[in-house]
């Protein structure tokens, strides 16, 4: 290189210079980030590093009480699965018991005890300590403990079972008020009612669908939310494989079809409200054909008289082949199993309608029978049915509250002010008490009413037990243990109860410093059940076994020999529904359904239960209202039209969907949706059908009649899109929806298969 | 006609020269690095000896790193391990008296990590000792170390100390011991 001048040489090894470190800067900001090792301090005994600890636990996320294993990993919970050793879930869960993780993790959770300050709209929390909020909830309850005006306080709690249930009984016990509720939306009041009339048993009997072979479900969505679902579907599943050469067979009858009706042999329109006609049309005609042979043939005879074929087909709209066709294969396929519930029994009719499904058991002889339905012997535990708190014990409470006569109302987990009805005015009634303290562990609609709330731990950081109702046919029970330490400034509910029972000086009666402490003092008298070799172990040891196998179980059966009081066959009957508002202004039933997904309004702050699909339309994120094809081409409604649903008490207003498998008279709305409260999945999202429903009461139980509301559907003019995963649900001549005839299927003809959606009259 | 590039060369060479100079140096100053910059050693917040615990005093690997055989990860011990032999053991001497602060504080030590795989690699301590692999094979000979350094399997017996592990060395010993699936990509890579 003979002309680089020196000028041209310098400019070269400064770039080459500065190069070379450019390239060796290269290499160290690519070498892979500082990372740390952080040991424990003390190693814990149940964790090591890199490796899963598993805990079996009671899912709390409904009140079907599945045994669940969680896995936790350095100290967090990752993952929930169904104990496979509990006789309920089996190993199994829904997604909701899955989605209780996100309860855990919830950002909108309430972290500290909180005081509410100034009024009206004004109105906000203040963060206060433990020891502040008890002692005010304390001393007032201490004052009237002692001036004997402990009935002034009243208790609302979700329907909880076992030990916590009992806690609570000898709380109020201990301030001699009457007023402990257990009240949950859901709780199917006529079904309890249906089988203390008719079996004498006020707790509900086994199931059995694992074993049966032709199942006729009234209105009961049994895979869904039907008591037990996780425990049903594994049933249906068993039933329609579990047996070589034996297919269980389903029959779904309801207005609107649920997942349980999609996933059933046939699916049957009977007009709503009329299913214990037909349940009853179907017993004419067995007792008629001579397949009954029983004594009391007689009074059977003259009890159904009036349910002839011709004559239920008039009511229900199901044609008399149809009925004499199922009421023959129910007598001809053994074993076979009726079972009611939902929108069936949630009419003005409900609990007649759920007697004449258990006639129908009856006369073919389910009862006691396997794959028929089994009597449950009484729990091990606690068992408090006497405080269900039905509708019309609510607007008791909330009369009450209005007349002056409550001072202190005590509410943990439930809900009532987003599942009761504006008509009951709970929220009004709330503000007439002078000290409402919630221990939800979310700011609920009724929890931003309270005026102390102190925080409970979600049942993954929290002690308790459960004995599943209904059980399975022998004795269950299982201690839900906390399976990762509090994330926040929470309490136990057992907890906070037992320190305000020590504040209102009774420590005397009720000694137990934890929960925990309570719990093993009421698992002694379980434990001293046990056979000499588990006694001859020792408390601790058994106590140790129950709660890592995460269930216990003894092998006692239910009452087995049935028989009838002759008294319940002459008041067999069962009354047309009652609806509010009339046909002409209102020409809609509305269907109101637990969404799925969302339960009754408990799961909507759950992002994963929000953006899960909804089993038959596919939609997320939000609330729509189901109408038949044919209606909306009537009112030239299209999916996505927004039109006002008006009951005569209220209005909503929710997008279209067009849902070929409901009555044309009858639309469906999801219930979860429409909070105000509840955090930020769950605020300001969808429409809540129970604003709008009448007040219409079930005689018997005094329960909302939920499904007799009836309401018109105007459009607005307005559209929005729906969201939803699914494309349109019609095959459109692509063959993708194949079907085929399973293994031991009684081949019928091609009329009998059909969905008799288009013979019925309306 | 005559066409030629010398006299664009010509007016382009001092800029074709600056762009090789760069291009140069960047590769020698990388290569630099990776050659002369020692392995991976940081200073630890308690200058802990694997020397003086695993060499001079022989205490087994798993005595301490006791997850090795049952899970996915070795392990580091914790602060309540340690402190069970140092309160009676060279009590006196300074980094002891800085684990015993850790101790009373009730806090964790800070290690730094030293060995470490990309998160796309799966690795399981669990099968490599009870594979009977020993430790040295893939950490170098740690007993001999006051503070640990990063270091590749041992190859002809002498440890490559100083270089991370790469790919290879996990194949080569996978297909010399016949390991069954041992050089399937979804072995390591789920």
């Amino acid at each position: 290189m003979p002309n680089i001048d020196r000028r041209e040489f310098l400019k070269l090894v400064g770039a080459g210079g500065v190069s070379v470190g450019a390239g060796f800067m290269l290499r160290e900001a690519n070498k892979d980030p500082r990372e740390y090792l952080i040991p424990h301090v003390l190693a814990p005994e149940d964790s090591s590093s890199g490796l899963s600890t598993w805990y079996n636990s009671v899912c709390s996320m409904c009140p079907a009480g599945c045994g669940i294993s969680v896995r936790t990993y350095e100290g967090r919970a990752k993952k929930i699965e169904g104990n496979p050793s509990h006789p309920v879930s089996q190993g199994r869960l829904c997604s909701l018991g899955q989605a209780g993780l996100q309860a855990l993790y919830n950002p909108d959770r309430l972290t500290a005890p909180m005081r509410r300050t100034g009024a009206g709209d004004s109105a906000s929390f203040e963060e206060i300590t433990w020891e502040q909020g008890l002692k005010q909830v304390g001393d007032r309850l201490d004052l009237l403990r002692a001036a004997r005006r402990g009935n002034r306080v009243a208790f609302l709690t979700e329907g909880v079972r076992g030990h916590l249930a009992q806690l609570f009984e000898s709380f109020m016990r201990q301030l001699g008020s009457p007023r402990l509720l257990h009240y949950d939306f859901d709780h199917p009041h006529t079904l309890y009612a249906a089988n203390q009339q008719f079996f004498g048993e006020n707790h509900l009997p086994y199931y059995d669908l694992q074993n049966t072979r032709l199942l006729l479900s009234f209105g009961a969505d049994y895979l869904n939310n039907w008591i037990s679902p996780v425990h049903h579907s594994l049933g249906f599943g068993e039933s329609r494989h579990g047996r070589p050469d034996i297919r269980g067979r389903f029959v779904q009858i309801e207005p609107r079809m649920s997942m349980s009706g999609a996933a059933a042999d046939e699916w049957i329109a009977a007009k709503p409200g009329t299913e214990g006609i037909l349940a009853l049309g179907l017993a004419h005609h067995i007792v008629a054909e001579g397949n009954y042979s029983g004594a009391d043939r007689g009074a059977w005879v003259t009890a159904l008289a009036d349910y002839t074929p011709a004559a239920v087909a008039e009511q229900t709209g199901v044609p008399p082949t149809t009925i004499t066709r199922l009421a023959d294969s129910f007598v001809d396929t053994a074993p076979s199993l009726a079972i009611g519930g939902g929108a069936a029994g949630n009419h003005s009719n409900g609990v007649d309608t759920l007697v004449a499904v258990n006639v129908l058991n009856y006369l073919v002889g389910n009862i006691g029978q396997e794959g028929g339905l089994v009597f449950n012997p009484a729990p091990a535990g606690p068992a408090l049915q006497q405080h269900r708190a039905t509708y019309s014990t609510m607007l008791e409470l909330a009369e009450a509250a209005r007349q002056g006569e409550i001072d202190v109302l005590i509410i943990n987990g439930t809900n009532p002010v987003f599942t009761l009805p504006p008509t009951a005015e709970f929220a009004q009634a709330l503000a007439q008490i002078p000290l409402v303290v919630s221990l939800s562990s979310f700011l609920d609609e009724t929890a931003a009413l309270a005026d102390v709330i102190l925080p409970s731990h979600t049942y993954l950081e929290s002690w308790g037990d459960d004995f599943p109702e209904p059980g399975v046919g022998f004795s269950v029970g299982a201690v839900s243990q906390p399976v990762v330490s509090p994330l926040y400034n929470t309490r136990g509910t057992g907890d906070i109860i037992l320190d305000l029972a020590r504040r209102m000086g009774s420590a005397e009666v009720m000694p137990w410093n934890s929960m925990e402490e309570f719990l093993k003092y009421g698992w002694r008298r379980i434990y001293q059940r046990g056979d000499p070799e588990t006694l001859a172990q020792g408390f601790d040891a058994f106590w140790t076994s129950v709660l890592k196998a995460g269930a216990w179980g003894e092998t006692s059966s239910g009452n087995t020999a049935f028989t009838l009081n002759p008294d319940v066959i002459a008041g067999i009957g069962v009354a047309p529904p009652e609806f509010s508002g009339s046909e002409e202004d209102y020409p809609f039933i509305l269907h109101p359904y637990l969404s799925p997904n969302l339960h009754d309004g408990r799961g909507a702050n759950l992002p994963w239960m929000q953006e899960l699909p909804d089993p038959m339309t596919s939609v997320v994120y939000g609330s729509w209202v189901e109408i038949n094809p044919e209606t909306a081409e009537q009112m030239g409604l299209t999916e996505g039209d927004l039109v006002d649903i008006q009951s005569p008490h209220g209005q909503l207003q929710v997008p279209v969907y067009i849902y070929p498998a409901i009555m044309p008279n009858v639309v469906a709305m999801p219930i979860g949706q429409g909070h105000r409260e509840y955090g930020r999945y769950a605020k300001d999202r969808g429409v809540n059908p129970i604003e709008i429903l009448s007040p219409q009461i079930e005689p018997i139980t005094g329960n909302l009649a939920t499904s007799a509301t009836r309401v018109s559907v105007t459009a607005t003019g307005k559209r929005v899109k729906l969201v939803k995963t699914g494309g349109t649900s019609r095959d459109l001549g692509r063959d993708i929806v194949q079907t085929t005839g399973g293994l031991g299927v009684e081949v019928t003809s091609a009329a009998d298969n059909s969905i008799p959606i288009t013979e019925v009259t309306t | 006609m005559n066409i030629s590039i010398v006299p664009a060369l010509k007016v382009l060479r001092p800029a074709a020269m600056l762009v090789i100079v760069v291009l140069v140096g960047l590769v020698l100053g990388y290569w630099a690095n990776a050659t002369f910059v020692p392995g991976y050693s940081p200073e630890q917040p308690i200058a802990f000896s694997h020397k003086i615990h695993a060499g001079d005093n022989e205490i087994p690997c798993l005595y301490c790193h006791t997850q090795a055989r049952r899970s996915p990860s070795a392990g580091v011990p914790a602060v309540s391990k340690c402190v069970g032999c140092h309160l009676e053991v060279a009590t006196e001497k300074p980094q002891i008296r800085l684990l015993m602060s850790y101790w009373e504080n009730r806090e964790p030590i800070p290690w730094i990590k030293v060995h470490d795989l990309p998160d796309f690699v799966h690795f399981t301590h669990k099968r490599h000792v009870l594979a009977n692999i020993e430790c040295q094979t893939c950490h170098g000979p740690v007993e001999t170390m006051d503070r640990i350094t990063v270091s590749s399997r041992a190859v002809n017996g002498s440890a490559q100390v100083g270089k991370p592990w790469k790919m290879g060395l996990c194949l080569n010993c996978h297909r010399e011991n016949e390991v069954v699936n041992g050089t399937d990509c979804w072995t390591c890579h789920k």
